[in-house]
């Protein structure tokens, strides 16, 4: 090492110089506009794949788009979701879920219902703000679900849409399961 | 005075040249111990560590773990291998793209699965994402638990931005479970695309901010050169991989090595350190960041257009959901995957991937079925913890906090 | 196309050698090659087959390559012949496969989300495993639900027509309810003639319907396989003690499974002979009782006169309060105890310790005395065994069964399915000796139709038929000169033209029936309440086994005699000593050794001999006032008895009468304090069925409400007498057992009980025997003259005592219709339309009902099914109590008709 070198090294030692190298960064960034945003008066714009809470859809015309398969429960990872299912008995071979529970506080956002459910059913919305001071209102029931899909339903459209539940606004609309027909009482 | 004897102490020492001091009371000169954690915020999680102390030097320092165990394993067994990706968020969940991606990758390799060409890439680019994001992590935390708040505040914000881009992509920001065994879920945008190579020619420069904090500074390299050294052979022997290992000159890269994924397509160097210190592990993950831009850019530039995102073989892989609305094959096949799962061949099979914090592996035994029988995670985090009690013998008190942040520990991962 | 199984006991099948898949395998001559084929491990797909009836072949899953056959063939159909070379698999093997599974799903409804079978689907499995894709899809079925039946839907657009509904209720069951129909162009099940489904409900069709064209009514549309929770268990309905599995789903019974299933499709023909794996109808429909809303979810103590709901500590303060003063006060004589046989073992062993132990009385009796007792004594006096000798093995491979008032279909279907099989497998000469036209004599090769009442007359025409043919086993009697010389003379006073005018079945047919009987090889002898439960019951057993012993069936390998108990542990209530006159074990309560060895095990001084009561008894005590307190787990004398008994003015004296029960019952309504406990589906413990073996049940559930198990109920009222043992479960009481019974529980396995006559013989049988053929048909004309209808009271196939008419299920498919059965004859003799009302009367009273028209009865009598008391005819019934063993009997009552 040369002396030249040395006395550099000397120097940038006694004057700090690294921490000088390092405030010009900072002071840099004292022009810089602040990255943080302030919650709740400012929101940030979620994705339309996000997965928040989630919803029942029905379709356009009101009838639930749940037939009561539960594929969704066994589906769930975190065993968070119950459904009750029975027959409707004003229609013929109709199914139809007397009961859906979801527990919120169980629910780990994976998206699998969704994904599961063979009529699409279920989906996210960008809901993220339920929390409350009382933890049975966590339970999502059937009512509330519904009321959820009903609110978010553009996000819920967006979410299948973006995570490939469905190809197109035309299709969700065109498609529909159908029961199997039949009668009550065949002719003897 | 009468002689005050303490009853706690059994060991007494009599300075042979002053035989008087031992009418005298004397200072207790027994190890110390000190119980660490598992609030300590330096833990990352919650770790608890017993340090037997001389004075301010660790003689043993044992490490308490459970804390976070969560039978993740256990849960494993109860589920079908599709339902288990979720829980892998949550073993690593700084990085739960690599959980998901070595995870898939086990049963792929069980089910004997080829991943689409595309979906390799997609793959590989997340990964590296994630990488940056837990290198990013660990530079953070580490400065600031040797005391420089400063870079903490600026990973964190690029760190930000990658987590945003996660969300675009799959949904959420940390409990990705974007990988599929088979595949990926969902496709990258034009909008995902534009925004990852705008990041990448944004973080370059950023990694230099970084580094200035730290490189030359003196209080950082006082804390870190020569801190916890462990020598390539003692690295081997107690199974450290990753940059803990690769820091000890030890040139051990599963993704070099095994070459999965895109990988073999792209061109990288591995850096190796020399000293085996806690420098030189710094050294390589900043490094590596380097080179996991590059990766990202040389993926999206070979990457084709289009092409299928899941491997199609109809006993493992789901349907497209418009075929389950009209199509019985595809329904039978949909409620059979979701009730059921697929059949695995009955077996057992380990596959390790290079994760950012070192060699992430699965073992899983199946015994036919649609659920594991057994499956096992080396967790890096883990092992890594076995290793604490070697390193931190002889160094300061002080010192701990820099050992456990050297390893890059998770302790969702390490007790899982 | 019959292959029936090949290895029976006569003959035995040629061993040959095949080779599949290049693995040499031996094999029966003749036997299905699917089975082979199965035996070997391997899985060949197939839809239609089941190995407990003949192969259909109509699914054309099952296709193996043989060697020198250009095509592929149906293994199902196939037989295995020597040195056959056959290959399963290969990809021109799975080709034809998938291509037999696509041809199903191409007609098959997108039904996966609210079908039933989803998930339990063979359908869904052969699409899966053959990974059949993008098919086009046919023109769909679009045919009706047909939900006319009562506890089935048939959705014929799931229907692959596999055929294993219609070949389960032909082959196996016998019932043939079920065919095949073209029908809007496509091939569907219906009921026999397009009409309601009208059968014996089994639901067999329902196990073995792969797809989910055959759903239950019951649970139709309620879950998902994957939501249940199963529980195998032992059916608690009948003595039968078939396996089935409770599959809940929290606190909520979905659905009975059995275990057979198109899931278990391969196995050993000749295995069939221990049973089949399905279960009744009792068993599949009539689980609603469990989680019944009618439940006693409290316990309730009596305050001013009315039962309130009062929580457990105080209720049981009241109890062994009250107890402890009653003993104090009155000493243990003042207290007894009635338990149900419906409880396990280990309740049936506590419960009889707890009375003997802590109270130290022995006025207890279970349900088995209502008749099991009387074969129980007979076959304990006569052959030193404790109960039936043969097991159901027996019963399929016997040359000649004798059934003697037992309407086996309709009390234990599934010993009748063994019948069946003897019938249809086997070609057993089967003889139906019964009042009534049964199901099973509708089968039989020789159906003996006698007037109501006559079962015994009967028996004894057919000892003396015996004698008279010289059917005479020399062997069995010669070893015996004495006795036999006595039952001959005895035998002489009987004259078969009386007995032929007793029963009404001619002397030529009772010759040849006994000729049936003593010629077979093997022959069993079956008989049911009409022996047991009818006055006499403990004579006429015996009658049964005289005509055993000079036949020489007794303790020759597959002969045997036995019977069918009503309640599904009465066996066990007898074995665990839950009688007056046994200790555990069988072992004579006045058995000084017996005596002994018990106290020791107990650490108390048995109560007294010759202080025990009978159910009777009891009563009668209760009555005197010398019995202060009862307590009755599960039984419902006030129901069960008639108004002949006084069954209520002798528990309206009762002190304290402390009830436990699942179900306030007309006992428990009179009781001072009433303890809920639980049904079979939510403890753990161990029943014995008729054959011996004994079964566990499996707690399925939590119990419901603040229910709690009996043994727990009864540990507890021990430990507050003061009597130390602390049970934690009932495997702490069966523990006990094990030491106490060394081999009771033999793994389950029934030991193989060998006859032995010879001390019975050669004591005091001489003596004994001529009275018992004295005099049968001597009283009967005038009675005939006064009251010429018989009227009965006995079991419907869709009810098991009082217990399954609190199950929705059966109600909905067997009401109380409120209505006496009576001949279509008889009604149009005395002008009566279906629904006119008639008063019954008979020495007891009178009562006043509607009637309806019964095909299988024969004129001049008349019948109403025991489980109902609305309107309460069982109070016409007279009451008879056997003078042997104290069995009390009230089935059966003489009654005259009038139109009103």
């Amino acid at each position: 090492m040369n002396v030249g070198a040395m006395i550099n090294k000397l120097l940038r030692a006694a004057l700090f110089y690294e921490i000088w190298d390092a405030m010009k960064v900072t002071f840099k960034h004292m022009f810089h506009r602040p990255i943080t945003f302030q919650y709740p008066r400012e929101q940030r714009t979620l994705p339309d794949t996000h997965r928040g809470a989630l919803g029942l859809l029905r379709y356009d015309d009101g009838a639930e788009r749940c037939v009561g398969c539960d594929l969704c429960e066994v589906a769930c990872p975190s065993h968070c979701i119950k459904v009750v299912s029975a027959e409707d008995k004003t229609l013929p071979l109709s199914r139809y879920a007397s009961e859906f529970y979801i527990d919120i506080t169980k629910c780990v956002f994976c998206g699998y219902c969704v994904e599961a459910c063979p009529v699409n059913a279920l989906a996210m919305t960008k809901l993220y703000e339920y929390s409350t001071h009382d933890k049975r209102a966590l339970l999502f029931d059937k009512k509330r679900l519904y009321e959820i899909g009903e609110r978010h339903l553009e996000d819920a459209k967006k979410y299948l849409y973006a995570h490939n539940q469905e190809k197109d606004d035309q299709q969700s609309r065109d498609y529909r399961y159908f029961f199997p027909e039949s009668v009550l009482k065949p002719k003897a | 005075m009468a002689k005050l004897e303490d009853q706690r102490t059994t060991v007494y020492k009599v300075d042979p040249e002053h035989p008087e001091s031992a009418n005298l009371p004397t200072l207790r000169t027994e190890e110390l111990l000190l119980n660490m954690g598992p609030q300590h915020p330096s833990t990352h999680g919650v770790l608890k560590v017993i340090l037997e102390l001389e004075g301010e030097r660790i003689v043993k320092a044992t490490p308490v773990m459970g804390f976070l165990h969560r039978g993740v394993e256990k849960l494993a067994e109860d589920g079908t291998y599709h339902q288990f990706i979720p829980h892998t968020d949550r073993l690593d969940y700084v990085c739960a793209m690599y959980n998901n991606f070595a995870y898939c990758r086990a049963v792929e390799k069980l089910m004997n699965i080829t991943v689409p060409e595309r979906a390799e890439y997609l793959r590989t680019i997340v990964a590296e994402v994630q990488r940056i994001i837990g290198h990013q992590f660990w530079l953070g935390t580490q400065a600031l638990d040797i005391g420089a708040m400063t870079v903490f505040f600026y990973t964190f914000r690029d760190r930000e931005i990658l987590l945003d881009w996660f969300d675009e992509l799959c949904g959420a920001r940390l409990t990705t479970s974007w990988y599929r065994i088979g595949g990926v879920e969902r496709n990258f945008t034009p909008s995902l695309l534009d925004k990852l190579r705008r990041f990448l020619d944004y973080f370059l420069p950023k990694i230099d901010e970084y580094v200035v904090f730290l490189e030359k500074n003196r209080i950082w390299i006082a804390r870190t050169k020569g801190v916890a050294v462990i020598s390539a052979e003692d690295a081997l022997s107690f199974g450290l991989s990753g940059p803990t290992l690769r820091g000890s000159g030890v040139d051990y890269d599963l993704r070099k090595y095994e070459s999965y994924g895109a990988y073999p397509r792209c061109e990288f160097s591995v850096p190796v350190g020399k000293n085996g210190d806690t420098y030189d592990r710094y050294w390589i993950r900043v490094e590596e960041m380097r080179e996991s831009v590059k990766i990202i850019r040389q993926c999206l530039d070979q990457m084709a257009a289009e092409g299928p995102i899941m491997a199609d073989v109809p006993s493992v892989t789901l349907p497209p959901k418009d075929r389950v609305f009209t199509n019985l094959e595809s329904m039978i096949q949909q409620f059979k995957l979701f009730s059921q799962g697929f059949d695995a061949p009955p077996g057992e099979i380990y596959c390790g991937t290079e994760a950012h914090k070192g060699e992430l592996g699965f073992y899983i035994v199946s015994t036919g079925g649609g659920k594991p029988y057994r499956l096992k995670i080396r967790a890096p985090s883990f092992i890594h913890m076995g290793a604490f009690d070697h390193m931190a013998r002889g160094y300061m008190i002080a010192d701990a906090v820099t050992i456990f942040g050297t390893y890059d520990i998770v302790m969702g991962e390490c007790d899982r | 196309m019959a292959l029936k199984p090949v290895t029976s006991p006569d003959t035995e099948a040629a061993t040959i050698e095949l080779s599949i898949d290049g693995r040499p395998v031996t094999a029966k001559d003749g036997v299905s090659l699917y089975d082979v084929i199965s035996s070997t491990g391997k899985i060949v797909a197939a839809m239609c087959y089941h190995y407990t009836f003949d192969p259909f072949g109509s699914c054309g899953m099952c296709l193996v390559m043989v060697e020198g056959k250009k095509a592929p063939v149906r293994a199902c159909t196939a037989k295995a012949t020597a040195g056959l070379v056959v290959r399963t698999e290969g990809d021109d093997l799975f080709q034809a496969r998938k291509k037999a599974v696509e041809k199903h799903l191409s007609v098959h409804p997108l039904d996966c989300p609210v079908c039933d079978a989803d998930g339990h689907c063979e359908l869904q499995d052969m699409a899966f495993q053959h990974q059949v894709t993008n098919l086009a899809n046919a023109k769909q079925k679009l045919i009706p639900e047909d939900t006319r039946s009562l506890v089935l839907d048939f959705n014929m657009n799931r229907c692959i027509a596999c055929g294993e509904c219609i070949n389960v209720c032909k082959d196996v069951l016998m019932i043939d309810a079920l065919q095949f129909v073209k029908k809007g162009g496509f091939t569907q099940v219906v009921a026999k003639g397009d009409l309601p489904l009208s059968c014996e409900f089994c639901g067999d069709c329902l196990a073995v319907c792969p797809v989910g064209a055959i759903t239950n009514k019951y649970s139709k549309y309620l879950y998902k396989p994957w939501q249940l929770k199963k529980t195998t268990t032992t059916c608690n309905y009948c003595g039968d003690g078939c396996q089935m599995s409770i599959e809940t789903k929290d606190s909520e019974v979905v659905r009975v499974t059995s275990p057979l299933s198109w899931k278990n499709k391969w196995g050993d023909r000749s295995e069939t002979a221990k049973g089949h794996g399905g279960i009744c109808v009792r068993g599949r429909f009539g689980f609603q009782y469990i989680d019944s809303k009618n439940r006693l979810l409290q316990p309730l103590a009596r305050r001013n006169g009315t039962l309130v709901e009062t929580p457990w500590l105080e209720v049981m303060h009241t109890v062994v309060d009250r107890l402890a003063s009653i003993k104090a006060a009155h000493g243990p004589q003042a207290i007894a105890g009635l338990i149900t046989a419906r409880c396990s073992n280990e309740e049936l062993y506590l419960f009889q310790k707890l009375m003997r132990a802590a109270i130290g009385t022995n006025q207890l009796d279970s349900s088995a005395r209502y008749g099991h007792l009387n074969f129980v004594h007979a076959v304990r006096e006569a052959l030193g065994v404790g109960r039936m000798t043969n097991d159901w093995e027996d019963i399929t491979k016997a040359k000649a069964i004798l059934l003697v008032g037992t309407d086996i279909t309709e009390t234990n279907p599934l010993t009748a399915v063994r019948v069946k099989e003897a019938i249809r497998v086997y070609k057993s000469q089967v003889i139906v000796v019964d009042s009534v036209q049964t199901r099973i004599a509708a089968l039989a090769s020789h159906p003996m139709m006698v007037t109501p009442g006559s079962e015994g007359l009967f028996l004894q025409g057919l000892v003396k038929s015996v004698i008279e043919q010289d059917l005479i086993d020399a062997e069995a009697t010669g070893r015996h000169p004495e006795a036999f010389a006595a039952l001959k003379h005895a035998a002489a006073g009987v004259s078969l033209e009386a007995v032929a005018a007793g029963t009404g079945v001619p002397v030529d047919q009772i010759h040849e029936v006994a000729a049936v009987f003593a010629e077979a090889p093997r022959a069993i002898i079956l008989c049911g309440e009409g022996v047991v439960r009818r006055p006499g019951g403990y004579r006429q057993v015996l009658s049964l086994i005289d005509l055993a012993w000079i036949t020489g069936k007794l303790g020759r390998p597959g002969c045997g005699v036995n019977t069918v108990t009503e309640e599904p542990n009465e066996q066990g209530a007898v074995d665990m000593g839950a009688a007056p006159e046994f200790l555990p074990g069988q072992a004579r309560f006045d058995d000084p050794v017996a005596r002994d060895k018990f106290a020791k095990a107990w650490g108390a001084e048995l109560p007294p001999m010759g202080k025990g009561a009978t159910l009777p008894e009891i009563l009668r005590r209760c009555r005197s006032g010398e019995i202060k307190a009862l307590y009755v787990v599960g039984e419902n004398p006030l129901a069960t008895l008639p108004a002949s008994a006084e069954v209520k003015a002798a528990l309206e004296r009762l002190e304290l009468l402390v009830c436990q029960d699942p179900f306030l019952t007309e006992t428990a309504r009179l009781a001072h304090v009433v303890l809920p406990a639980c049904t079979y589906a939510e403890k753990d413990g161990t029943i014995t069925n008729l054959e011996g073996k004994v079964l566990r049940l499996r707690q399925a559930m939590e119990p419901i409400g603040e229910s709690l198990p009996d043994w727990h109920i009864m540990t507890a009222i021990a430990n507050g007498l003061g009597y130390a043992p602390e049970y934690e479960s009932p495997q702490d009481i069966q523990n006990e057992i094990m030491k106490l019974l060394p081999g009771y529980y033999n793994l389950g396995q029934p030991k193989k009980l060998s006859p032995r006559p010879d001390a019975y013989l050669s004591n005091g049988y001489a003596a004994s025997v001529g009275s018992r053929y004295r005099g049968a048909a001597t009283r009967a004309g005038e009675e005939h003259a006064r009251w010429p209808f018989a009227l009965t009271m006995g079991q419907l196939l869709y009810h098991s005592g009082k217990l399954s008419t609190q199950a929705s299920g059966l109600i909905k498919i067997a009401p109380n219709t409120g209505r006496l059965s009576m001949n279509v004859e008889d009604m149009t003799r005395m002008g009566l339309a279906e629904e006119a009302r008639v008063r019954v009367t008979s020495a007891k009273g009178s009562v006043e009902l509607a009637v309806q028209p019964d095909l299988t009865l024969r004129p001049g009598s008349c019948f109403f099914p025991e489980h109902f008391n609305e309107p309460p005819v069982k109070d016409l019934m007279p009451l008879e109590i056997d003078p042997d063993t104290s069995v009390p009997s009230f089935k059966f009552a003489r009654v005259t008709i009038e139109k009103i």
